[in-house]
């Protein structure tokens, strides 16, 4: 079908074209406690198609896009190709280009879906479970997915690679009181060593959570990020280097100057990296069919390079963008002592911690954390709020040199912000 | 006129019954969702517009549920030729069979789940609309939302930046058993404005919606919205940060809404039950609230995104009284839950779309009205907040504690407004703290759609909830 479509397209006379064709294959497994509740098997296969129109003399692109229906007959997909060329003359964007022609270097990696998914099960039996500690349930996904995109200037990419997710409750109880803890990991394969670190991690966290007291009001306080929460204040930084927010005026950075006149701390450094070992992002291509590549967006607290959409790129005047898949943040100097120095509150988890890449808001909900006095005392507390703004802390942010990997995302073990608002 | 029921689905639906046959002799129940949901999405803003033809809900594929020996498994599929149901059956056959070895390989124990009934009833719903999203005038409506965003822009110059988004999907469904034919088509759309203002140190935005369960003729009452959304963004700009601490407020119906969905929706969805996953299993019957608290959860409850004639399990809509008067009553629950409890399913079982696994979810949620008027419940407040806007909630139910991000709070001194006004809210508590403070409600309510909910952290859904004005005690930072 979908070679009748971009033959159909061809014909068509439309000013220009992509096709996006996936196909997915996957096994899923839900556990109550260790006891299958459903499995379940998908096997989908979905055709989009976005059509580009100029206007005005060619100062002015639009697009229109649809799925098309599997087994869509050639008059119908005549019909669709034509309302979308409609729809996309009503709508006026400043004009660009699609992504020029490449050679087709896809990642097109074996899947072995029973293989992971066996991994799977094996390392969720595997943990070591107790009396007051335990697994409440989990969910298996594992998926082969396979992706060609195509476009009317001669990009013609095919890329198959795996992403798996587990999403596990762990239980904790005392004195008949229990409580839960929800994690979730993403992967390309079974990354059983990550898996079962960080649910024992997270079983020790429930018996500290089941004794911890109530958090005090610390007013303005230290905050040392250790989880995987800390995800959320990088993506500050990544989503601020986005053409689509440069230009919009969401975001202030320029390319050679600081994100800040007052970097008093550790200076953010971000890279994109085409290959990450675990990451279920490794792909050679973006969704737009441009070739991912290693690049160093922000050095030092200074951003280097903007990345990302073919439109907001362009309307930039940037050349050669991606959107980025995997990204390393770095530029910790501090060893895990420097961070840990003096009274600090260590955040490791929360309600739903967020930070707004726009209005640099930040907020969560404490529902573990450890206060460390700076005498050596260390207790375990729940409760509470943390709150501010990520453009005043970023200035006095310091992070440890060690990293660790979540998913396709690279970030420094610790994050510290000093002056926290804290509710409690 | 009624919104017509899928073509495809009605021409396909002989070859999926010959598939249930084909399938029937290897299981001991089995059951077919189909669907086909069209729509339209227009987003506009000032440098970027698009028009597409999928919206969060569209979707076009099958899912299959089969039971043997207390397992219940599933398999999803688009490709289907209804000349061909027994080559489909083979290959779902041959899927689950290569499961089953992997299964058996691991020594895995089965969660054994008793067989659904499959009580005869026929069922044909087509729902009223004006307008149908595959038929409407794209040209017009894009005119529309281009010009409310140039007039956002021209309101004041602070505003940089405007998002107007509309969408509308026409959802048809096919449930089909040996004895159940279940048939429905609606529409519902969702519109929103989002301006954006800065002062050149900080960016903030409005956000105003519309959503309902009719198709976009609800787009011509966005513009009504658009003072609002504009002068909430320019008001941000001067906002301070509150002082943390324990406060009388007042939830706006947005609000309310928001703590009922995260109160007592996900804390009462009954799979959680299944999995002793929430408290509220061990609270019915029991008090949870002030006597001013009485929850509505369903697809009946309410007429907005998320009223449906059945849910994707074949179970027919329902209207559940959660909480009476403070007192816990029942939560909702989806079918394979029902079972594993013991009792009935109340309309509730969603997927994100077939390609999903059907859990408990919420539909409408909402709290009733009361008595008193707005101005009553000011002046009652001698020091407080009036809460506005919601961004984002998220519950506990094991532990009853919750978070809700909001947008801002109008300060209320001495029974009145000051015109000051804090922002962001995060609001945190321990749930029947919360509930048990509500002291006094507005006699009007509104419910609201524009949001979507998720089961942890995905499987998606629309949902709709709101409330009147409530009166409470919380903890805002």
């Amino acid at each position: 079908m979908t070679e009748k479509l971009i033959a159909l397209l061809k014909a068509s006379g439309v000013h220009a074209w992509e096709v996006t064709d996936v196909v997915t294959d996957a096994w899923e497994f839900y556990f109550i406690r260790h006891k299958l509740d459903q499995n379940r098997a998908v096997s989908v296969r979905h055709v989009f198609v976005n059509v580009f129109e100029t206007t005005d003399g060619c100062k002015t692109l639009g697009s229109a896009s649809a799925e098309v229906p599997l087994g869509a007959t050639e008059d119908e997909m005549k019909k669709l190709i034509s309302d979308l060329s409609y729809r996309a003359t009503l709508v006026k964007n400043a004009y660009y280009p699609l992504n020029p022609a490449v050679a087709d270097e896809g990642e097109n990696v074996k899947i072995d879906v029973p293989a992971i998914a066996k991994a799977y099960i094996g390392a969720l039996r595997s943990l070591p479970e107790t009396a007051t500690e335990d697994i409440n349930s989990y969910e298996i996904f594992v998926r082969a997915k396979s992706r060609r995109f195509i476009n009317s200037n001669g990009v013609d990419v095919r890329e198959t690679y795996p992403s798996s997710m587990a999403e596990v409750i762990v239980n904790a109880r005392r004195d008949g009181h229990e409580i839960e803890l929800y994690r979730s990991f993403t992967s390309g394969e079974c990354d059983e060593a990550v898996l079962k670190e960080d649910l024992v991690a997270a079983m020790r966290q429930g018996r500290d959570r089941l004794a911890a007291e109530k958090t005090p009001a610390l007013g303005k306080v230290a905050v040392v990020f250790s989880s995987d929460d800390a995800c959320e204040i990088y993506d500050y930084f990544s989503t601020r280097l986005d053409p689509a927010m440069l230009f919009r005026h969401f975001s202030d950075y320029k390319i050679g100057e600081p994100i800040s006149d007052a970097l008093a701390g550790d200076k953010v450094t971000v890279r994109t990296v085409k290959t990450l070992p675990g990451s279920s992002e490794n792909f050679s291509y973006d969704r737009e069919g441009a070739p991912i590549r290693d690049e160093t967006l922000m050095e030092n607290g200074v951003p280097r390079f903007f990345t990302g959409g073919r439109m907001f790129s362009c309307l930039m005047g940037l050349e050669n963008t991606f959107i980025p898949t995997n990204v390393v943040f770095g530029g910790g100097t501090k060893t895990e002592e420097e961070i840990r120095r003096g009274a600090y509150l260590e955040a490791v988890e929360f309600s739903d911690f967020q930070v707004d890449p726009v209005t640099g808001d930040v907020f969560g909900e404490l529902r573990l954390g450890y206060y460390h006095d700076g005498q050596g005392h260390v207790t375990p507390v729940s409760g509470g709020s943390v709150s501010g703004d990520m453009g005043e802390f970023l200035k006095t942010m310091t992070m440890s040199k060690e990293t660790k990997r979540n998913d396709n995302i690279v970030y420094p073990k610790l994050t510290r912000l000093e002056d926290v608002t804290f509710a409690g | 006129m009624k919104a017509p029921f899928s073509p495809y689905l009605a021409g396909i639906k002989p070859g999926l019954r010959a598939l249930l046959g084909a399938l029937q002799p290897h299981f001991e129940y089995l059951s077919l969702l189909a669907t086909d949901s069209k729509g339209l999405a227009v987003r506009v803003s000032r440098h970027a517009k698009s028009v597409a033809s999928s919206t969060m809900t569209t979707e076009r594929g099958v899912v299959v549920r089969a039971a043997k020996n207390g397992l219940y498994s599933e398999y999803a599929f688009n490709r289907f030729d209804p000349e061909k149901a027994d080559e489909k059956a083979d290959e779902i056959l041959a899927a689950l069979n290569a499961q089953f070895a992997l299964l058996e390989a691991t020594g895995t124990a089965v969660y054994d789940t008793p067989l659904l009934p499959d009580e005869p009833e026929t069922l044909f719903v087509e729902k009223e609309t004006a307008e149908m999203p595959e038929e409407t005038d794209v040209k017009a409506l894009v005119e529309k939302m281009v010009a409310l965003q140039e007039a956002a822009l021209a309101k004041d110059e602070r505003i940089i930046e405007c998002m107007v988004n509309a969408q509308s999907t026409h959802i048809s469904k096919l449930f089909l058993t040996k004895n159940r034919d279940l048939s429905q088509s609606y529409v519902y759309s969702e519109g929103v404005i989002v301006p954006f203002a800065t002062d050149g140190e900080k960016t903030v935005n409005g956000y105003q919606g519309v959503a309902d369960i009719r198709g976009p003729e609800i787009f011509d009452t966005l513009g009504d919205r658009l003072d609002k959304a504009v002068s909430t963004a320019v008001e941000l700009l001067s906002a301070g940060r509150i002082e943390p601490g324990e406060y009388d407020v007042i939830s706006s119906p947005e609000v309310s809404g928001l703590i009922a969905h995260e109160a007592f929706g996900h804390g009462v969805e009954m799979d959680m039950f299944v999995k002793d996953r929430a408290l509220g299993k061990d609270y019915i019957g029991k008090r949870v609230g002030s006597d001013y608290v009485t929850m509505h959860e369903g697809a009946l409850c309410a007429e907005n995104v998320a009223s449906y004639a059945f849910d994707d399990e074949g179970t027919l809509a329902g209207d559940v009284t959660e909480i009476d008067k403070g007192i816990l009553k029942t939560g909702v629950c989806d079918a394979l839950s029902a079972l594993r409890l013991g009792t009935v399913p109340t309309g509730n079982g969603k997927r994100e779309n077939f390609e999903h696994k059907a859990y408990t979810r919420m539909t409408n949620t909402v709290f009733d009205s009361g008595e008193s008027t707005l101005d009553e419940m000011i002046a009652s407040i001698d020091y407080g907040y009036l809460l506005e806007g919601m961004e984002s909630g998220m519950e506990d139910p094991k532990h009853w504690g919750i978070q809700c991000i909001l947008k801002l709070g109008r300060e209320i001194k001495d029974g009145k407004l000051t015109g000051k006004i804090v922002a962001p809210i995060i609001m945190t508590g321990y749930v029947p703290e919360l509930l048990g403070s509500i002291s006094m409600l507005s006699s009007d309510r509104e419910v609201f759609g524009n949001g979507g909910c998720g089961k942890g952290h995905k499987e998606w859904v629309k949902v709709s909830d709101g409330g009147p004005y409530m009166k409470m005690k919380a903890r805002l930072g």
